[in-house]
């Protein structure tokens, strides 16, 4: 490793000295304050640390490529890792006493996504993936207690690595069909097929399909509703969030890589899948009273969405996809965030009628929270709006009419869901218990991330350009 | 059909079956003897393939480490009474019987092997333990790294879960007691 390649690794080089100095913190005194400033710390570090512009790309040895597209998302992931760092402090102040190994996991998790968004190599790739779900199987039953939290755990951990075994052997498949496992000599060969061999064919398809259970896409969206259910309510943000995010990016760069969409077989899968997380994910919210849940489907139909932009590849389409996600942390973090502040110690604000009355009783968390629920359901003048509109141009740009038209129609059935729980926040209020006391960390993420909402709403031209810089130089 | 090959598919298929039957035992050592058949069987496929320091690890480290840590976790767990009877009927023939054949299969192929002198493999190049560490500590040294990583958030998460949870005494229970 050359000094460059380490100055372009340090944001992760800071993430994992941050695991570390947390272990060491945890074996003098454990102390809950002083372990969260210390992660959030390594979080603003390791930002401080991120590449500067004007040097990318750069490649570190095979296994990374530090470009645009990476560093971009990997400050995304890094800022979204910020937010629920914010939120889990208070959240766990009052649950757990051990908290600390939650914030080792947590960092390693964020450190697993980090990788995962500049890796150019099977091997890179598949580890970054395997730390990320390692983390989370101890971070999804962190708070044994409960009832619902070893179930989450458990489907989480048999799914994860039953997926884990389908990606490997796609990998495996492509690698004896190449002899290659690095993006950029991929490229090379899948340059010169015109039509996809067979056992390329089912590698790229295996590849899919353990990508395809990250990103809980139908039909591998089972184990999303339920882990969500049981998951401490910040971690079910991450995985909402971060997770699926970093996938999606990986998923760009090695369909970019591949030029993956010049083989209709490929096309095809995805416009099924696309189709298929947008229908069954609106379709299974409508009736559902858990709010957890409901945002479970909805992230599932959002990443229906999300496909088409993916789909179509173009440059347009890496942009969309890049917004999108901007947009998608910004809402999902603020929803999972009035989740959070309003959950008792005992179990999570989940059901509907923790949110009767709401706008009276508390009236600044439902502003959040209705700002949240019109940008997820792409509302003008939120981010949503601006995101959606952006996956429509790239759809019509690459004539993708079906597509466009069913994202049209879901986004109608969605607003369904959404208004239903505004309209239940809007409901005369009653009695209700003391709620736990707000801490100041959870109101400063939910403002900022509203005033974000807002303002990439009303003008988006900053963020645009900021992507279109640096996804342009990638 | 030359032999590489055909030592290949039966090393192969004995995996496969073993593999198999480690699933679908009911009894932890029935599945553990299979387990142990599987990884030296994957050994033999390693080898046939050209990677002998592969082969080597699989067994000393699999089959060999990790599943006697594994017995030693389980015998640790049964320290009462019954549990002398119980390692007792873990051993009757019935139970060794299978994991036996699927050795003796694979024991047949390296009896093979050594008295035909030894055999090239059909792999272009072994891949031996300078090239092994070369590609390790070379082009794949942050791997090695990133697995380290990936212990440790697997020690840390079953380090949490694993401890012992808290007795939660019911509040009806706990209201009668008072």
């Amino acid at each position: 490793m050359s000094r460059a390649d380490i100055i372009f690794l340090l944001p992760h080089l800071m993430l994992t000295l941050g695991a570390v100095l947390v272990m060491m913190a945890i074996a003098v005194r454990r102390n809950h304050f002083a372990v969260y400033v210390l992660t959030c710390l390594t979080l603003i570090v390791a930002l401080y640390f991120l590449p500067k512009t004007a040097s990318l790309p750069h490649n570190v040895g095979v296994l990374f490529v530090v470009d645009g597209l990476g560093v971009f998302n990997t400050m995304i992931i890094m800022l979204a890792a910020l937010a629920v760092a914010l939120m889990s402090y208070a959240y766990f102040d009052t649950r757990e006493e051990r908290t600390g190994e939650y914030y080792m996991l947590f960092i390693l998790a964020t450190f697993g996504a980090c990788i995962m968004v500049i890796s150019g190599h099977f091997v890179s790739f598949f580890l970054g993936l395997e730390i990320l779900s390692v983390s989370l199987y101890g971070m999804i039953a962190y708070l044994r207690k409960r009832e619902r939290s070893d179930e989450a755990g458990i489907k989480y951990l048999i799914l994860a690595a039953f997926s884990s075994a389908f990606l490997l052997f796609g990998m495996a498949l492509i690698y004896a069909a190449t002899g290659d496992m690095t993006f950029e000599g991929l490229s090379g060969y899948f340059s010169a097929f015109d039509e996809l061999p067979i056992l390329v064919m089912t590698g790229v398809g295996l590849v899919v399909v353990g990508a395809g259970f990250k990103l809980s896409v139908v039909p591998f969206h089972m184990w999303t509703p339920d882990v969500y259910e049981g998951a401490p309510a910040p971690v079910a943000a991450f995985i909402s969030t971060i997770s699926k995010g970093a996938t999606m990016v990986l998923l760009v760069r090695f369909f970019l890589a591949i030029d993956g969409f010049r083989f209709p077989v490929v096309l095809t899968i995805f416009t099924v899948i696309s189709i298929a997380s947008m229908v069954v994910g609106n379709i299974l919210a409508l009736r559902q009273q858990n709010v957890k849940r409901i945002l479970a489907y909805s992230s599932i139909a959002h990443f229906g969405y999300l496909l088409v932009a993916f789909i179509a590849a173009d440059e347009l389409g890496v942009e969309a996809v890049n917004f999108y996600l901007v947009a998608y942390f910004a809402t999902m973090l603020g929803a999972f965030g009035v989740v959070t502040v309003l959950s008792h110690p005992e179990r999570d604000a989940e059901l509907l009628d923790d949110y009767r009355g709401l706008l009276w009783s508390r009236p600044a968390l439902a502003t959040v929270f209705v700002v949240t629920l019109l940008s997820l359901a792409g509302i003008p003048l939120t981010a949503g709006f601006v995101a959606k509109f952006y996956l429509l141009a790239s759809g019509i740009s690459t004539n993708q009419w079906l597509l466009v038209i069913l994202l049209v129609v879901n986004s109608i059935v969605g607003l369904f869901y959404y208004i239903r729980i505004v309209a239940v926040m809007f409901d005369s209020a009653e009695e209700r218990e003391a709620r736990p006391a707000g801490y100041v960390g959870n109101f400063a993420t939910l403002l900022i991330l509203v005033v974000l909402l807002v303002w990439f709403g009303v003008s988006p031209q900053g963020l645009i350009d900021v992507i279109r810089n640096l996804v342009g130089v990638g | 059909m030359n032999t590489d090959l055909l030592i290949f598919f039966t090393s192969g298929a004995v995996a496969i079956v073993a593999t198999i039957l480690v699933i679908t035992q009911y009894n932890m050592i029935h599945a553990l003897l299979y387990l142990i058949v599987s990884f030296l069987a994957l050994a033999v496929v390693f080898y046939v393939l050209g990677a002998p320091f592969a082969a080597a690890l699989e067994v000393i480290v699999y089959a060999g480490a990790i599943v006697v840590l594994i017995i030693f976790v389980i015998m640790m767990l049964n320290l009462k009474k019954d549990a002398e009877e119980q390692e007792k009927s873990w051993l009757t023939p019935s139970v060794w019987i299978g994991p036996g054949i699927l050795c003796a299969i694979l024991m047949a192929e390296i009896l093979y092997v050594l008295l035909a002198g030894g055999f090239e493999g059909n792999a272009t190049q072994a891949v031996g333990a300078r090239e092994v560490g070369r590609s390790l500590y070379g082009p794949y040294l942050i791997a090695v790294e990133l697995s380290g990583l990936l212990l440790m958030a697997g020690t840390i998460g079953a380090y949490h879960l694993g401890r012992q949870r808290r007795k939660v005494i019911h509040r009806f229970l706990e209201m009668t007691d008072e």
